[in-house]
């Protein structure tokens, strides 16, 4: 195994190499730690490389593989955070300049959750600001790149974790999600990410855009993988009031069981308007990938889905509630993006604020509607593939339409995997959403997909 | 939403923008709001209950004779 081999294994080939005592996890995390200081110049994935930490995680990691293991589900596995996830003792900047020299007294649950499974702290990943704003050029934090084409950008908000698992720098990474901040990413960075049921992974000590929409959860290389990661995190926390106590599942377990006879609803309204022709290529080419597997694939209507843009007026109503004090008071430490963003928040009159809501609730019902008659909905994850840094910091660059955040708004589990590549060498991405807490489903019919096809295998030349 | 809608908002809200990022805030609001404008909400549900409550565990059950 190469060392570029050993930087893109599957959380299970670094386990089963652990037990056989042919790696061990201070051997890994020391040439990864290698791998960030020579690669991560040119891509900036990290804000803070916890080099201690994760040395001192890693000698944990190997005693406890001494002792048997421990039980430990995610034991040695090198994993980083976005930076809106607070860590004890080590900086948490949400991409900000008001919170650049915040150290928090305490971690998040997820982080909490992590280092109980067994995992490594690599360190903390770039965000977009406080998630929702773009790092310009002469902003106090430089942007991640996309290492497909550094002249792109890997998406975002959860940037920085998609930069460094496609570069081979973690095995897993945590990103957040209000309106596609974990699936765009992994979408325009050839890997897989779950938006996890509203509810189903706690956002405790995770810092806040849009309370009603904010979804943390798992970001990995293969949909295995992330099925591992959502089991560490899955499971009620009393320290966020939206936390389910649904039960959770076992998500790797049900993974190769196959899709016969699995119904697959397609909502083409919508989500294929405004599509690259090689988005709708692909598309259609997953779609008879999953014929193939045995799916039975329709079509599907949800009348009120063109509705799904007052996503937009709910994030920046409560986004500015959440901001409202500290942009007032230092408007000067937000960014000209956010800045302007959070305060077109303040201009949202209540009565608009509650119409959003109740278009939300109609949508929410067409789609329970929908989902007994099929098992799963699939669409394209983004309508075109990772655009240029020029372009998105043209002053007349909006907010895209976007496929994922009727989602958000429905609080149902959403997965993006790769679906292929564009012309131009840019990563395509299917997206796979379900009913409340059915991630097994979700994530069955990803793997499915995924193994049927080679697309996650292709690695960057960096 | 005209300019001068956004600048009538800001004003009531207490807000100020810089004058040269007032298109990108027209054009994000036109976006939100569309859907909520064109929406005819007569026939939409209501969002109450608000408020939802579960029985406190341990609390004796209520007796019909409690009224008597």
């Amino acid at each position: 195994m190469t060392s570029d081999d050993l930087a893109y294994a599957t959380i299970l080939e670094i386990a089963t190499r652990y037990r056989r005592r042919d790696l061990s996890p201070v051997e890994l995390t020391k040439a990864l730690l290698a791998r960030i200081e020579r690669l991560d110049p040119a891509l900036h994935a990290f804000v803070t490389v916890t080099t201690e930490r994760a040395l001192a995680d890693a000698r944990a990691a190997e005693a406890a593989l001494l002792r048997g293991g421990d039980g430990k589900p995610l034991l040695g596995i090198p994993v980083g955070y976005k930076d809106i996830y607070a860590t004890r003792g080590i900086p948490t900047t949400a991409g900000s300049a008001l919170l650049a020299d915040w150290v928090p007294e305490d971690d998040a649950t997820c982080v909490t959750r992590l280092r109980q499974a067994g995992s490594v702290m690599l360190g903390k990943l770039i965000t977009h600001e406080f998630a929702f704003g773009i790092q310009f050029p002469g902003h106090r934090f430089q942007p991640a790149k996309n290492p497909w084409n550094l002249d792109h950008m890997p998406g975002g908000s959860s940037s920085g974790s998609a930069a460094a698992l496609t570069a081979g720098l973690v095995h897993g990474a945590l990103g957040s999600d209000t309106g596609g901040s974990i699936r765009g990413p992994a979408a325009f960075c050839n890997l897989v990410g779950l938006k996890p049921t509203y509810g189903r992974v706690s956002r405790a000590g995770v810092l806040t855009l849009s309370w009603s929409l904010d979804h943390t959860g798992p970001m990995a290389r293969t949909v295995e993988d992330c099925a591992l990661l959502l089991q560490a995190l899955a499971g009620h926390d009393p320290a966020d009031p939206a936390s389910s106590r649904e039960p959770v599942a076992d998500y790797a377990e049900p993974l190769g069981r196959g899709i016969r006879g699995l119904r697959v609803g397609v909502p083409r309204a919508y989500f294929l308007e405004g599509a690259d022709a090689e988005v709708e290529k692909a598309f259609e080419q997953a779609l008879a990938a999953l014929r193939l597997l045995g799916a039975v694939v329709t079509d599907v209507e949800i009348p009120s889905i063109l509705a799904s843009w007052a996503f937009l007026a709910i994030l920046m109503a409560e986004a500015f509630a959440y901001h409202e004090r500290d942009v007032r008071a230092h408007p000067e430490l937000y960014g000209d993006v956010l800045r302007e963003r959070v305060l077109a928040g303040g201009l949202i009159l209540g009565s608009e604020y509650v119409q959003a809501q109740r278009l939300r609730a109609r949508l929410q019902a067409e789609m329970l509607e929908v989902l007994r008659r099929v098992d799963v909905l699939v669409t394209p994850t983004t309508p075109k593939p990772a655009p240029t840094f020029a372009v998105v910091w043209d002053p007349s660059f909006g907010f895209p339409k976007s496929n994922m955040p009727p989602f958000n708004m429905t609080g149902l589990p959403a997965l993006a995997v790769p679906c292929g590549f564009s012309s131009q060498g840019l990563p395509l991405s299917l997206q796979i959403a379900g009913r409340p807490f059915d991630e097994a489903t979700v994530l069955r019919v990803g793997h499915a997909y995924e193994q049927a096809t080679e697309w996650h295998r292709r690695r960057p030349r960096i | 939403m005209t300019l001068d809608e956004v600048r009538a908002r800001m004003k009531a809200a207490g807000i100020e923008i810089a004058e040269n990022r007032l298109e990108m805030v027209r054009r994000l609001l036109t976006d939100a709001l569309a859907p909520v404008q064109a929406f005819d909400s007569r026939g939409a549900r209501a969002l109450e209950p608000a408020v939802t409550f579960d029985a406190i565990q341990g609390a004796e059950p209520r007796r019909d004779d409690d009224d008597e």
